[in-house]
Parts: structure tokens; C-alpha cells; sequence
């Protein structure tokens, strides 16, 4: 068996773990392997091939033979732009662990390597039973991580909470994909093949199987009425954990639905179109809405990443390219905006004594980058030209539009959902600039001692912007990438 | 003449004797040596089987007998492995008395 | 090549500034300014030999669709609205080297004003809506920065915020409409749409609702009723931003996108209709609040939405006269003479805030007229033109278009006489407070001219102010001079003059020698209430349902489903849990019951 490239992109954080696990010194490792894993991915990404349309660094290594389980991998242009994101969030969360930390300084790091070793994995591995074994392997870390190093007087149930929540958004998801493989007929994990045999599943079961896959990955990526876990854990987790759940392994479920249960599940999706419609509408406007109210930055910034998950689902609804090649733009640029949001949260935590957003201001006199990156990542985040995300947005409104009128010559339901999922943009600029007017500007003073983010943890904040402008400027870096 | 029927029934009556005190007494050794005693009835019966259930050269059948060895090996351990914890449950508790070892209940 | 070089000259500007002369702000002014003139020499030249056509850049593609970033090159009506944004642009900037002189965050001033000069020359060059809407989002950003420029003051932030939320509001509006177009015609281009809607008329109703979205999009930038809140609070940034961004070019941005997409209006005539009537409403309203406003830079801002309305009026006139493009134009020639007068009053209003040591209270002026004469006579030259003084200023003849198209309407004819009226009222109430009588504060008494980096755009701007309605630009703009050839010319000359005669002698005899506001009307001067109204109205409407969603998401969502289905897990465990008696006989006993039933179910399925 050749060894790719892809190998060593989704091996390198694990056995990084098992090196730190048996002694290594475990802060600098883990910084040097991140940043070769980093460029190892962006060197995957310029060497990734545009004009195919398929699967690349193809490499299959056999585990079982019946039934058919291979440590196979291989990314297409949607794999390629996750395992991207993948590194370069993770290099920033290694980057951002803090400088104390209460409790192992081992445990915390092998986990967060862990977290981001199966993120990468899941989006790189094209078998069915290691993208959701790798997906769980990070899963697990994530909770503990809460449970051990989280904040909050409450993190222990919260982490209890996270825990049994996706255990059985996972349980039902497995359900889910175990009915997929039983009723393809076909005795291989492998997803082409599946893909392939799975359009012959009849309609009635296609209903069925779509809706357990639908409420599984909608759970791990928190549609509405699936996302009450989400928020309390993002505030309660440690920062790097944050960034890398809610920028990264989230997207695992808005992968499956994509890569699993729109291809093979024409009919069921059609089946559900407009219980999702109303359910996206639910994480846009209802979510918006609680996101106005919530009191607290980390709260705020929870829900904020929760409804911008209802956009995906927009674009994920137009069945069409623009709106794929929206969504997966979408879910780069809210992966490195949501990062770069809570990794300032993060810095800002270490600075006050508290995150009601009421009691804070005029943090922007002594701490004017913190001020001005956490401006811009506000500003990406409700999605102001420039930033990749507002390029994503603007690609999965019109994606919903492309096709022209309904067949009566009036507008359809999923035209309707897009215009009034259309005031989610008011409502994000509302929460967001509201918290940052209160936080950051203003006549009060901040309180004595406050000092700016410390040189060394500055560069990853610079990278997670630049890689927000680059991709808003020139969008087709991504959107190329998908023929 | 003896037949395998009154083996049986000795064998169910031990089994039953034993049965009971395992249900009824309340002293843990006693139960213990109870349950030893529902082992034995087992081990009759095979014995009987054994000794009734004769093969076509005429001799018994020996598949019974390797049981009730068996038996009787793990009968052995059992009891040296059951003694000790009563004894370390006697010096924990200073008592055999079963309902005064409630500690499981709900 | 030109527009691209007039589009990209500010960006870098702006880059170079954020990137490297943070620290330098000397260099970054200069810079700023040079990239302006680079603007302003490019602009002119396309304006006078016009210039050859870029090929479009592709932003984004997905499968056979693309976005595309189009300049338009020949079109007469962008080289105009280029013109006047690079012209004024370029005052803009110098005379902020003056006025920022002392400003700690200089750098910072200047690379918001090169990003607005870039999004707005964007805005105008654009050829298609999603390149329209691109940059219209930026200089949403450009004037959010700037107008938070001092965001130290509460004041100033909260503004910022305002101004941003609003237009939010409308751009909501804005890209619905865009969509639908879209959806009607498969198309972003505007010439494809108008070619589409023209070969095959869509369905009425849906083209109404369509025009009437896009329309939401200039009422937020273009500060239209009822969105019209956010441009008196943005007077909180630099009195230089509110000449460029809050009275001559941004806000105009609205008007110049409907009279680019005038052909809505024209195949939507009942759309046109509703946007006359939201234009002439918001000048007569704005008028009135301008009357008892005791900020100069409030007089202004509420002006300027007042003179907006009544461009957006003449935008939907248009409807009225289905066949020509006159009235398109007839907006759009307000809207380039406005340009000049009300950047020449802003910045007369920034050189006397400045001589004054920022005051703006005009009560606590006064006798500037002697003390400040070149200020105050490029002020009167200003003032004359925004009155519409017969036959010598710009303001005139482009009024005197509007009210000649208006007159088939005579509701509409009506309220933009007595706008004109009010706008006299106002204006001579505002100078002569401002320039005559005694000064009443030291700051008054004491002040002089500024110097000349301040005074020579204000001498510039006064030119245009007075001559920019000569044939020559009539002959440019292909439009014809207000011949009033239907025959009403008489009657509406009249009504305007009269107009200003009864405004101007009105303000004198209320205002002439006094020292304090004599009639104090609080239903004008607090707008009627409209801001508390909204007040209330986000209370209700936002906070109040987003406090419903929130107690919705936590009891419905959170505590009956989630911490619902736990706690009945936990009931059923529960339930069984008393099972455990903790006898170790009654579980043997149970064990060997249970063996016994497996046992009888076995047997009796198995047969």
C-alpha cells in the first residue's frame, strides 16, 4: 500500500497523542505538529486537482473482509476544503491552549490533538465505518474536555448533558446508516459504492432512513429543534475545545448530509423538504432571535454559531451547485470565523472578571488588537463583503433563486423560506454589533491592568483572518475546487 | 430392587432440602452449606445416570462421571474462595445474618 | 483601464494605511490624498473622452453560473455620479487635513475615507446587482467606521450602530428584491434585466413587489421615511464625513441605484406611485423638523433627507410620464447640483464648528458674518443655492424640473412647493442666527477664518454651487433645460418664487435680532417622536420577542423536550429499581424464577 499524503495529514495529530501519552514534552510537540500538519495541508490543497471532478490521494489499506471494512482515504473538492479548514483551526486552538492550566497540561493537549486527528479523519476517510469511528474519537475528548477543564460552576452536567445529547444524536445516526448499508444490499462500507447501489432503495425506506439521518447529523450540528446542547457547551468548554468543536467537528454532520444522504436519498429528501425548510427557518430566525436575548458574550456567540447552521441548510435545500458550492464555502468561512470569535472570547475571558456583555466597555482603549480583530471577526461573522462568509451567503440566497419561478409562475416554499431567512442578516448585525458597541466602545472605563493579546498568540488570529479575506476576495479559491 | 428412580427421588429430595434453606435460613453458612448440599443432589443423580445408562460393552457412562469431577473440583474451590469472603465479610460486618446485609437495596 | 485604476487607487490606499502607516498618520493623509487626486484626474478624464471597456472580472463561479465584478465604461450616467463623488471626494479629503489636524486617530480617519472612496466609486461603476450589492454593503462599513470614528463617546457608537442596523433593514428589503429579479428574469446585469422584463413582461404584481424591495434598499441608504432615523444621529462623526458621505455622495447612492434601474420603475407604475408619495412625505416631513433644530449640523441632516425626498419623488414621477426618461434625469440632476451646495454647506458648517472649538449649538453663535467673511459668503452662496434663489444658483433649475414634473400631481406639486417654502424658512433662520446679531459665547466672539487648506474647498465648491445648471451641462447630460413647454411654466415659477419669498420673510420676521428660539414648536424640534416610536417599537418587536424565543428555547425546548426525555429515563429507573429488595434470598429466589419462566417461554415457543 502507497503512502499519500492524506496519511500523514490524518495521522500525524494521532500519533503526535500517543508520543506526548508516552512522555514527550507535550506543549511543544504539539506546536510543531501542528504547524507541519498545517502546511502538509495547504500543500494537499495546492496540490489537489481542479478539474477532477472525483476522489484524489486514493489510498485503501484492507481491515477486515467481511464485511469489507478498509482504512481507506481520499478527498474530493468538499473533502479537501474541510481537511483544510481542519488544520488550520486546529494549528490555531494548539496555538491558543493557554499558558497555566489547572490540571494536566498532558491530558489537555493529547485531547485537543485528539479532537482535531479525528475531525481530519472523518472528513478524509471515503469508508463508512472510519468516518464515523473517527468522528466519535473526537467526540469523546470534547466531553471530557468540558467535564475536567471546562468553565462555569455548572460544566459537569453540562458536560453530562453534551455527552448523552449527541451520544444518541450518534446512536440514531448509526441506526441510520446501519438501515443504509442493510437495505443497499451491497457488502461494503466503501461510500462510492454505497452511493451508488443506494439509489435503488425504494421510496418508502429512503423516507425513513432520511429522517433517522436527518435528526442524527441534524443533532451533531445542531438544527433546530436539536440545538439546546450546543450554546451551554461552547460557553462552558475550554476556548481551544470551542474553536475547534463548533469550527470544525461540527461540520461533520452538514458532511454526512451532503456527502451520504443527498446523493443516495433523492426521494426521502424530497419526502422532508419542508419539515427542513421549517426547521432551518427555525435555527434562522427563532435561534436569531434567542441570540439577541442571551446575556453573555459566550452564550451569544454559541447561538450565533447555531443559526448561521441554518444557512448551510438553505443552501444545501436548492439542490443545485451554487448552492453546494455555497455551502461548502459557508461551512470554511463559519469555520474560521467562528474560531477566530472564540478564541478572542477566550483571550477576553483571561482579561474580566465576567462576560455580561452589560458590564463590560471600553475594552478598546486598552486592548486595541483584541478591539480590532474581534471587530473583524464580528464584521465576517454577519457577513460584511470581503469576508468569505458573505460571499458564501450571497451564493446560497441566490442558489435558491436560480432556478427561476415556481411551475405556476409564483415563488416556491423554499423561496419564501430563502426571503425571510434573508432577515437573519438584521438580526446578526443586531446581536453582534450590540455586543460589540457594549464590550468594546463606549465612555466606560476598563478596568485596571487590562493588557492586549500577548505577541506570540497574536499570528494564529492573523492567519484565521487571513484566510477569511483571502477566500472573500477570491472565492473561486474554494468554489473552484467543486465542478 | 433399587432403579433409577430412587436415586432421582433422593437426588430432587436433597436438591429441594437444599433449595429450601438456601430460600429460608437466614445464616450465611448454613446457606452455604446448603447450596453445597443442592451440588451434591447434582452430582447423585449423574452418578445414577452414570451408572444406570450402561453403554453396549456394558460398562457405565463416563461422560457423567468427568461431570460430577467437575463438580467436586469446583465445589472445592468454591467453597475455599466462598469461606474466605464470609470470613472477611464477618470481620467487616461482625455478622452472617443475611437480613442484616442490605446494603444493595435500591 | 481608468475605472479600474479610479476603483483600485483608494483600496490600496486603505490597505497600505491599515497595514503599515497605523503608526504614521502624517503619510497616511498625504497618501489618502494623492489617491483621491489620481481619482479625480481619472474620473475627469472619462468624464471628457470617456474610456474603453475592461473585460469583467468572474468573482465567484459555481458549475455554469458566475458572479461577475463588471465596470460600466460608457454610460453617461456614472461618469456624472463618478465626477461628483471623486470631485467632492477630493475637497473632502483636503479639507479634513485641516480639520483632523490634531486627531489621534488620523490614520485611521483617512483609511475609512479611502475605503469609502472605494466602495462608492464601486457603487456607481457597477453593472450588475450582486457587484451593486457587494459594495453597497461596504460603504455601509465605511460609514459605520466613520461616523463611530470618535467611538469613545457613547454618543458617537450608539450612532454607528444606528446607521448600521437601519440600512441592515433596508438591504434586507434590497436583496429580496434583488432575488426576485433574479428569479424573474435569470439575470444580476442590469441591462439583461431591462432587455428581459422588456421582450417578456412578467406578471404585474410580483415586478410591483419586486421594484418596491429594491426601492427598501435606497430608503435605507437614502434615509427614505420611515427609515429615515439613522442620518441626523450619524452627524455624530466628523463634520467632513457628514459633506461627503451623509449629504453628498452615500446617501445619494440611493437615488443613483433607482435611476439606474429607472426601467422598474417604469414597467411598475403603481410601484412608482407608492415611491413618489414615501419621497414627497419625507420632504415635507424632514423639512418640518428641520424648522426647530438648534444643531447646525441636525439643520442640515434634516435638509438633506428633505432634498433626498424629493429626488426619490421625482424617481417616482417617472411612473407619471411612462415613454421618456426625463424624469429620471430630472432626479438625477438634483441630486448632482445638491451634491455641490450641500458638500459646500457641510463644510462650511465644519470650518465654523472649528473656529468655534467644536460647538454646534447655533444658539451659541452668531456675528460670524464679520468675523469669518469667506466662510460666511461661500455659506450664503450655499444657503442661496439650497433655497433655489431665481435663475443664478444650480439648486433652481433642478428643483424648478421636479416641481414642472410634479405638476400633474397636484398633492404631490403641493407639498414640494411648500417644502421649497420651508426650506427658505429654514435657512434664513439658520444664517441669520449663525452670521448675525451679537456673538453670544467667547467661542463665537473670538473665532476667524480658518486656514486656507480649509477655506479654498469651500471657494471651489461655491463655483459648481452656482453654475453647474448651465447649458453646457444640460448639453452633457442630454436632458433639456426647464422650457415648462406645457404651458404651465408661468404658474410654476411663480409658486416657487413665491415660495421662497413667503419662506425667507417669514424667517426674518420670526428671527431677525433674537436671542433664543421664539416659538419653540416640540412636536418638530423632538421629530415627531418618531425615534421614541421606534424605541418602543424595538422594545416590542425585537427584544420583547426575542425574550418570548428565549424563555420559548429554554422551557419548551430545553426543559420539557431535552431535560424531559432524561427525566423520564430516569422515572422508568426508577420504576424498576425497587426490584432491588437487597435480600440476598429474595434475588435467588427471583433468579431462579426467572430461570424457570425463560424456560417455560422456550418450550412453549420452540413447539
Amino acid at each position: 500500500m502507497e503512502i499519500s499524503l492524506l496519511h500523514l495529514i490524518v495521522l500525524l495529530p494521532l500519533v503526535t497523542a500517543v508520543m506526548i501519552m508516552v512522555g514527550a514534552p507535550a506543549r511543544q510537540l504539539a506546536q510543531g505538529s501542528s504547524v507541519l500538519n498545517a502546511v502538509f495541508g495547504v500543500l494537499l490543497f495546492s496540490l489537489f486537482d481542479r478539474d477532477d471532478a472525483g476522489f484524489q490521494f486514493v489510498a485503501s489499506l484492507n481491515v477486515l473482509e467481511s464485511p469489507g471494512i478498509n482504512f481507506a482515504l481520499g478527498v474530493d473538492g468538499l473533502g479537501v476544503v474541510l481537511v483544510l479548514l481542519s488544520v488550520i483551526v486546529m494549528l490555531c486552538a494548539v496555538w491558543q491552549v493557554p499558558k497555566r492550566i489547572e490540571g494536566s497540561e498532558k491530558l489537555y493537549i493529547v485531547s485537543i490533538l485528539l479532537i482535531g486527528g479525528g475531525a481530519i479523519g472523518a472528513f478524509a476517510t471515503t469508508d463508512l465505518f472510519f468516518f464515523y469511528a473517527f468522528h466519535e474519537l473526537a467526540l469523546i475528548p470534547t466531553f471530557l474536555m468540558i467535564g475536567i477543564f471546562g468553565h462555569g460552576p455548572d460544566r459537569t452536567s453540562i458536560a453530562w448533558k453534551i455527552t448523552i445529547y449527541l451520544g444518541v444524536g450518534s446512536l440514531v445516526l448509526l441506526a441510520g446508516l446501519l438501515w443504509l448499508y442493510q437495505a443497499s444490499g451491497v457488502e461494503s462500507f466503501d461510500m462510492l459504492t454505497l452511493i451508488e447501489a443506494g439509489k435503488n432503495i425504494d421510496a418508502e425506506a429512503q423516507k425513513w432512513i432520511f429522517l433517522l439521518l436527518i435528526i442524527g447529523f441534524g443533532t451533531l450540528v445542531s438544527l433546530f429543534p436539536f440545538h439546546s446542547w450546543a450554546a451551554p457547551a461552547y460557553a462552558a468548554a475550554p476556548t481551544p475545545v470551542s474553536m475547534l468543536h463548533a469550527g470544525v467537528l461540527k461540520k461533520f454532520g452538514l458532511y454526512g448530509l451532503l456527502r451520504l444522504a443527498v446523493p443516495m436519498l433523492p426521494e426521502g429528501f424530497a419526502a422532508w423538504e419542508n419539515l427542513i425548510l421549517v426547521l432551518l427557518l427555525g435555527n434562522v430566525i427563532f435561534i436569531g432571535f434567542v441570540t439577541i436575548s442571551q446575556r453573555y458574550l459566550d452564550r451569544l456567540l454559541g447561538y450565533s454559531s447555531v443559526m448561521h447552521m441554518g444557512y448551510a441548510f438553505l443552501g444545501m435545500m436548492a439542490l443545485n451547485e451554487v448552492g453546494y458550492n455555497g455551502v461548502v464555502l459557508m461551512l470554511f468561512a463559519h469555520g474560521l470565523s467562528v474560531a477566530l470569535l472564540f478564541a478572542l472570547c477566550g483571550q477576553l475571558r483571561e482579561r474580566v472578571p465576567t462576560l455580561e456583555i452589560r458590564e463590560l466597555g471600553g475594552v478598546a482603549k486598552a486592548a486595541p488588537f483584541l478591539a480590532v480583530f474581534f471587530g473583524l471577526g464580528a464584521f465576517a461573522s454577519i457577513g460584511l463583503p470581503g469576508f468569505a462568509n458573505f460571499a458564501s451567503e450571497v451564493m446560497i440566497f441566490l442558489a435558491a433563486f436560480k432556478d427561476g419561478l415556481g411551475e405556476d409562475g409564483g415563488i416556491t416554499p423554499l423561496q419564501i423560506t430563502c426571503i425571510i431567512a434573508v432577515w437573519g442578516v438584521v438580526i446578526s448585525a443586531v446581536y453582534m454589533l450590540r455586543a460589540y458597541r457594549n464590550i468594546f466602545q463606549g465612555e466606560r472605563e476598563p478596568q485596571e491592568g487590562l493588557l492586549d493579546v500577548a505577541m506570540d498568540q497574536r499570528w494564529p488570529l492573523v492567519l484565521l483572518v487571513a484566510g477569511l479575506v483571502a477566500a472573500g476576495i477570491f472565492p473561486n479559491l474554494i468554489l473552484n475546487l467543486l465542478p | 430392587m433399587l432403579t433409577l428412580n430412587h436415586f432421582l427421588l433422593a437426588s430432587g429430595l436433597l436438591f429441594s432440602i437444599g433449595l429450601a434453606g438456601v430460600l429460608l435460613r437466614r445464616n450465611i453458612i448454613v446457606i452455604f452449606m446448603c447450596l453445597e448440599m443442592m451440588l451434591s443432589a447434582a452430582n447423585l443423580s449423574l452418578v445414577a445416570f452414570s451408572r444406570f445408562n450402561l453403554t453396549e460393552a456394558g460398562l457405565p457412562d463416563y461422560n457423567a462421571q468427568v461431570l460430577v469431577f467437575f463438580i467436586v473440583t469446583v465445589a472445592a474451590a468454591e467453597v475455599a474462595v466462598g469461606l474466605a469472603i464470609i470470613v472477611a465479610l464477618f470481620k467487616a460486618r461482625e455478622t452472617v445474618h443475611v437480613n442484616d446485609l442490605t446494603s444493595m437495596k435500591y | 483601464m481608468l475605472g479600474v485604476i479610479t476603483l483600485l487607487s483608494p483600496l490600496i490606499t486603505a490597505a497600505i494605511i491599515a497595514l503599515g502607516l497605523r503608526r504614521v498618520p502624517e503619510a497616511a493623509s498625504k497618501l489618502s490624498v494623492l489617491s483621491a487626486i489620481v481619482g479625480f484626474v481619472c474620473s475627469l478624464i472619462m468624464l471628457i473622452w470617456s474610456c474603453n471597456p475592461v473585460e469583467p472580472l468572474v468573482w465567484a463561479t459555481a458549475g455554469d453560473f458566475s458572479l461577475k465584478i463588471g465596470l460600466l465604461s460608457d454610460d453617461k450616467l456614472a461618469q456624472g455620479m463618478l465626477f461628483i463623488v471623486t470631485f467632492v471626494g477630493l475637497l473632502v479629503h483636503v479639507f479634513s487635513l485641516g480639520y483632523m489636524k490634531d486627531d489621534p486617530g488620523k490614520a485611521r480617519y483617512y483609511m475609512g475615507l479611502s475605503l469609502f472612496m472605494f466602495s462608492m466609486t464601486g457603487i456607481v461603476l457597477a453593472d450588475n446587482f450582486a457587484m451593486m450589492f457587494i459594495f453597497w454593503e461596504l460603504v455601509g462599513v465605511s460609514s459605520y467606521l466613520l461616523i463611530g470614528h470618535w467611538f469613545m463617546k457613547d454618543s458617537a457608537a450608539d450612532a454607528a450602530n444606528k446607521a448600521f442596523m437601519v440600512n441592515r433593514i433596508g438591504d434586507f428589503g434590497f436583496m429580496a428584491g434583488i432575488l426576485l429579479l433574479f428569479a424573474i428574469t435569470g439575470s444580476l446585469g442590469f441591462e439583461e434585466i431591462r432587455t428581459a422584463i422588456e421582450n417578456s413582461p412578467p406578471a404585474q404584481g410580483l415586478l410591483i413587489v419586486a421594484t418596491l424591495c429594491i426601492f427598501c434598499g435606497a430608503v435605507g441608504k437614502s434615509a427614505q421615511f420611515p427609515l429615515h432615523v439613522w442620518l441626523p444621529d450619524a452627524m455624530e462623526g466628523p463634520t467632513p464625513v457628514s459633506a461627503l458621505i451623509h449629504a453628498a455622495t452615500m446617501v445619494a447612492a440611493g437615488v443613483y441605484m433607482m435611476v439606474r434601474v429607472i426601467f422598474l420603475v417604469e414597467a411598475a407604475p403603481m410601484a412608482g406611485e407608492i415611491i413618489a408619495y414615501i419621497g414627497g412625505g419625507t420632504a415635507l416631513l424632514a423639512a418640518l423638523m428641520a424648522t426647530q433644530q438648534d444643531d447646525i449640523k441636525k439643520v442640515l441632516a434634516y435638509s438633506t433627507l428633505s432634498q433626498l425626498g424629493y429626488m426619490v419623488m421625482a424617481v417616482g414621477l417617472v411612473a407619471k410620464h411612462p415613454g421618456g426618461d426625463y424624469a429620471g434625469h430630472a432626479a438625477f440632476f438634483h441630486l448632482y447640483t445638491h451634491a455641490f451646495f450641500k458638500a459646500l454647506l457641510f463644510l462650511g458648517s465644519g470650518a465654523i464648528i472649528y473656529a468655534c472649538h467644536h460647538e454646534q449649538n447655533i444658539w451659541k453663535m452668531g456675528g460670524l458674518f464679520r468675523r469669518m467673511p469667506k466662510v460666511a459668503i461661500t455659506f450664503a452662496i450655499g444657503t442661496a443655492a439650497l433655497m433655489g434663489f431665481p435663475f443664478v444658483t444650480s439648486g433652481f433649475w433642478s428643483k424648478e424640473i421636479i416641481l414642472a414634473e410634479a405638476y400633474g400631481t397636484p398633492v404631490l406639486f403641493w407639498i414640494g412647493v411648500g417644502t421649497a417654502s420651508l426650506t427658505a424658512f429654514y435657512m434664513t433662520r439658520l444664517f441669520l442666527i449663525v452670521f448675525f446679531g451679537e456673538p453670544r459665547t467667547d467661542h463665537a466672539a473670538h473665532a476667524k477664518d480658518p486656514g486656507a487648506v480649509m477655506t479654498r474647498p469651500l471657494m471651489i465648491l461655491a463655483v459648481p454651487s452656482l453654475i453647474a445648471a448651465s447649458g453646457l451641462v444640460y448639453k452633457w447630460f442630454g436632458i433639456h433645460p426647464p422650457h415648462h413647454a406645457d404651458g404651465h411654466a408661468t404658474f410654476i415659477l411663480g409658486a416657487s418664487i413665491g415660495a421662497l419669498i413667503f419662506g425667507v420673510s417669514l424667517g426674518f420676521f420670526l428671527y431677525k435680532g433674537k436671542k433664543k428660539e421664539p416659538i419653540g414648536f416640540a412636536l418638530f424640534r423632538d421629530k415627531f417622536y418618531i425615534d421614541e416610536i421606534y424605541i418602543g417599537m424595538v422594545r416590542v418587536c425585537q427584544d420583547g420577542v426575542a425574550y418570548v424565543a428565549k424563555a420559548l428555547d429554554q422551557i419548551v425546548v430545553d426543559s420539557l423536550a431535552v431535560l424531559g426525555s432524561a427525566r423520564l429515563a430516569r422515572g422508568v429507573g426508577n420504576l424498576f429499581r425497587f426490584t432491588q429488595v437487597g435480600n440476598l434470598q429474595g434475588y435467588a429466589f427471583l433468579f431462579g424464577g426467572g430461570v424457570l419462566v425463560a424456560i417455560i417461554l422456550l418450550f412453549s415457543f420452540a413447539r
